[in-house]
């Protein structure tokens, strides 16, 4: 079962740019973890450099993008996925993958994430989660829990929270899954799980932005940040028994929350009608 | 019989259905089991023993009839309980990597999942069965009816009539999943007689790639006691997550605020501080050959 791919111990160096690193997330950023993660089944994959093709938004989150060594193309604010379906359709043999944050995804690009899981293209969606629009000083996002401080809500959150899962499932994505990013090779897991399925695949990475969310919600260090990670999962998995500063207030489910490979991947329906279309002439 | 998992899977439910359903045959029942770990993600197992007089509730090392695995790698740690040659051996194939606080923290134990695969362990065993029940649950509307369908597998082996199969499963479910719990034990049951008849549905349905033969690379490369750990100093953002991470407390901060490995000696080359530093600035190497390759 295991072939050749899989036997080269993975090397996260060998899928960087080097030259840009030290990269500019700040110290404990969860943002760097994902994409240990994220390179880490890529390289499990054994997909080649040349075949993998990196879109990401504006943000913390859509940066980190930039510092992997492959075709990677930043673009602009709310619309990697935009990109991304017109870059899948004009090249399908690429692997593309979306690295997006919650503000990307869900606030300004929130039309174009439910409409990419409608279509079901087979593209990745990785939205790192670290409830706050961490790039432009912390303001309020879609993913804010309740009562939390940030520059927009200095009273605390009295907004309801977006569940990114159920609503990428409820528009039709057909691999939907969650993990933090203190379970790294679980979450590596995931990742490999929803890049090798064949249509729309969104996984939320729940991530820490430790410097200014962390910070302005006197959440702890770092590393206490990375522990209490476990609180947001499952409670039948993990009791948050470590520090008693919950990083979320709801736990939420991890693993992979949905799978259907019974729906068309867009793409290649696309192609079958323009086929269908020319043959008739 | 032996029924084990991890927290959470529903191994106590299993044993529960089982003991009452021998109850039912008119066999005398014993049961124990130990969870003491099943809150943090650990390892459950559950002891049942039916006849017409049980004197133990415990069953010894190869003196077990049936061993239900829920979980692949518990599968594995228990396999040695079957009785040789003769002991029916069926599991989920389903992998759930156990939280850093239940991996063995030994020198060179295997700091990741267990290596051996479905198709490895049927060949040695005569009477097993490794299917995918999880996924298959899933796929059926609800992945913890996992458990019951592997029931349906069981119920195959035992001479219980299917009825009170239901009607025990039915009573020990949340009431609101008796539907999918008894269309999970029917499906088991029907794969059961499908591998009996044909043997390679079973392996069609191990062929599924996806998820699972990648966890098996995190074990990886090692070579007997190496470790050395590679900090790259001009990536450190002093962040601390390594230090504070680290099971065995052997990193720090040094004057500089960089991380240093204080004491080599105790460092096992589990990699937490590499899959957790943020910066990437940690490699661990459990090969020495890769070292020379990076220097
Ligand atoms: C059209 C447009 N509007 C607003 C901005 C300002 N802006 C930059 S990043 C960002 C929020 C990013 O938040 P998120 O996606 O959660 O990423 P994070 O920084 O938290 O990782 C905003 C509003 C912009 N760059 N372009
Ligand atoms: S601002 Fe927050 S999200 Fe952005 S790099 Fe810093 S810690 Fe990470
Ligand atoms: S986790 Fe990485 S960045 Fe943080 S202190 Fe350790 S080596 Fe430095
Ligand atoms: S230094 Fe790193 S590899 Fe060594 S024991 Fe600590 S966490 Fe594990
Ligand atoms: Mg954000």
């Amino acid at each position: 079962m295991t072939d050749a791919k899989q036997q080269t111990p993975f090397d996260v160096l060998q899928y960087l740019r080097q030259e840009l690193m030290p990269h500019f997330l700040c110290p404990g950023c969860g943002h760097g973890i994902a994409l240990r993660a994220l390179l880490w089944a890529v390289h499990e994959l054994g997909i080649e450099k040349d075949n993998l093709a990196i879109v990401s938004g504006i943000g913390c989150a859509g940066r980190t993008g930039a510092y992997i060594d492959a075709n990677t193309f930043h673009t602009t604010h709310g619309r990697p996925l935009a990109f991304a379906t017109g870059l899948k359709l004009a090249r399908p043999d690429l692997e593309v993958i979306v690295i997006t944050g919650d503000g990307d995804c869900l606030a300004i690009g929130g039309n174009h994430l439910i409409h990419a899981a409608r279509r079901n293209l087979d593209i990745t969606c990785l939205m790192l989660n670290n409830e706050v629009y961490g790039m432009t000083g912390g303001q309020v996002s879609p993913t804010t829990s309740e009562d939390r401080y940030t520059t927009t809500t200095p009273l605390g959150n009295t907004e309801a929270v977006f569940d990114a899962c159920k609503l990428a499932e409820g528009a039709g994505a057909t691999f939907v899954g969650r993990e933090v990013t203190v379970q790294t090779p679980t979450l590596k897991n995931l990742i490999l799980g929803g890049i090798a399925h064949d249509g729309f695949a969104f996984i939320e990475v729940i991530s820490d932005c430790t410097e200014i969310y962390g910070r302005k919600n006197d959440l702890g260090s770092s590393a206490e940040m990375i522990l209490s990670q476990k609180s947001a999962m499952r409670p039948e998995t993990f009791e948050n028994n470590i520090i008693d500063r919950p990083f979320r207030p709801n736990a939420l489910p991890t693993g992979v929350l949905a799978h259907d490979k019974t729906r068309p991947e867009y793409g290649a329906a696309y192609r079958a009608s323009i086929k269908a279309q020319q043959t008739k002439k | 019989m032996i029924i084990v998992g991890v927290g959470g899977q529903g191994v106590i439910m299993v044993s529960k259905v089982l003991a009452t359903i021998c109850q039912m045959q008119g066999h005398q029942v014993k049961q124990s089991e130990v969870h003491g770990m099943a809150k943090r993600g650990g390892g459950v197992f559950s002891h049942v023993r039916f006849g017409e007089k049980v004197w133990s509730p415990t069953i010894p090392k190869g003196g077990a009839d049936v061993l239900l695995a829920l979980e692949w790698a518990e599968a594995m740690r228990w396999i040695n309980h079957l009785r040789p040659g003769k002991g029916i051996f069926i599991s989920d194939t389903q992998h759930i990597m156990p939280p850093f606080a239940c991996r063995s923290r030994q020198r060179n134990a295997d700091a990741a999942y267990t290596r051996e695969t479905p198709h490895e362990i049927l060949e040695q065993i005569q009477d097993g069965y490794a299917m995918d029940a999880t996924t298959m649950a899933r796929d059926l509307g609800n992945e913890r009816a996992a458990n019951t369908m592997l029931l349906g597998v069981l119920s195959t082996a035992l001479d219980f009539p299917a009825e009170d199969w239901r009607d025990v499963i039915s009573r020990f479910v949340p009431p609101k999943t008796v539907d999918i719990n008894i269309k999970a034990f029917d499906h088991g049951r029907e794969w059961a007689e499908l591998v009996h008849e044909n043997p390679d549905h079973a392996a069609e349905q191990l062929r599924r790639p996806e998820i699972a033969p990648a966890l098996l690379s995190e074990a990886g490369e090692h070579d007997g006691d190496f470790v050395q750990l590679d900090i790259n100093v001009d990536w450190c953002k002093s962040c601390d997550i390594c230090v504070k991470m680290c099971p065995e407390r052997c990193l720090k901060l040094d004057d500089q605020l960089k991380a240093v490995l204080h004491k080599p000696e105790l460092c096992t080359g589990c990699r937490i501080c590499e899959w957790l530093c943020p910066d990437l600035a940690i490699t661990v190497h459990r090969d020495p050959a890769n070292v020379k390759a990076s220097a």
